[in-house]
């Protein structure tokens, strides 16, 4: 764990600018291929600078980069940040899966099915 | 700007081939608790159950090399149907600790265990919300939500396994 304290640094704002809908919208768009602020905008009902709002708070948290000079300024999304939460709540869901699949082997253990005396996995 | 409303629970459930009184006693018992909690190749290391409403259960595990502290503030027991526990990480000392990795995720989770027999089957369902969550911990578990307990529909996942083949 060497980059302790940044990774969740950037849990916490990856999570905040995950927690809005619209924004998962934007995200699973540019996982389509890069595009522009209007087309980003396009399919939702709401006004320019909200949009312009949420692509910063996006920025911010480095899920998203913006081209420097071209001119439609291209969004681009960053794999790097979004797989650190995904890992995040991968491991939440594999405590319980696992935890679960041991169970399922102690309990067929204590009704008597032996086999092996130590648990064992597949 | 996120979430006004309520937080939406995350529920795990399996369908478990055992009678509903033997599951609950491996869920409510310290040391046959220690037995199989935990992600795979996890070692349970030290439980203290005080089983009753009021009390608490107090357990540390093992698992990649990292020790896990955790404990449950058991609010409800009803035999051998449900419990409710308020679950949090914890250190040696009891304390409730933030998430390592997510200093942003709630400190302490509702965490509802119900268990359903039928016909020699028991199944398992455990709802988390969040509790006395501040918005910021509300916005981080909204977030993370989709992703975590079941009917998910893959959405963050598959992007994030897409992104990961670039």
């Amino acid at each position: 764990m060497v980059h302790y304290e940044s990774t969740s640094d950037h849990l916490s704002a990856t999570f905040a600018a995950l927690a809005d809908p619209t924004r998962r919208a934007m995200l699973m768009r540019l996982g389509q291929g890069t595009a522009t602020v209007q087309e980003l905008a396009k399919p939702f009902n709401i006004s320019a600078p909200a949009i312009s709002k949420h692509i910063k708070v996006l920025e911010k948290a480095g899920l998203i980069t913006r081209e420097k000079d071209a001119q439609w300024r291209r969004c681009r999304i960053e794999a790097a940040r979004l797989k650190e939460a995904n890992e995040f709540i991968e491991k939440y869901r594999k405590f319980w899966e696992d935890s679960f699949d041991r169970l399922e082997i102690y309990l067929k253990k204590l009704q008597g099915k032996e086999g092996e005396s130590n648990e064992h996995r597949k | 700007m996120s979430t006004e409303n309520n937080p939406t629970e995350v529920v795990f459930t399996r369908t478990f081939n055992a009678p509903r009184q033997l599951v609950w006693d491996a869920w409510t018992q310290e040391k046959q608790l220690l037995q199989w909690m935990g992600p795979a190749g996890a070692k349970g290391l030290y439980a203290k159950m005080d089983f009753r409403a009021g009390g608490s259960y107090h357990y540390a595990i093992e698992f990649s090399g990292q020790e896990m502290w955790g404990l449950w503030s058991i609010t409800e027991i009803d035999p051998p149907k449900k419990i409710v526990v308020i679950q949090s990480f914890s250190d040696k000392d009891r304390g409730i600790t933030a998430h390592p990795m997510a200093p942003t995720w709630p400190k302490k989770m509702l965490s509802t265990t119900t268990f359903d027999e039928q016909g020699g089957k028991t199944t398992v369902a455990i709802h988390w919300l969040p509790y006395e969550a501040s918005q910021e911990e509300i916005d981080t578990f909204e977030a993370a939500r989709p992703g975590m307990g079941q009917g998910w529909s893959g959405t963050f996942d598959r992007l994030a396994e897409y992104l990961g083949k670039l």
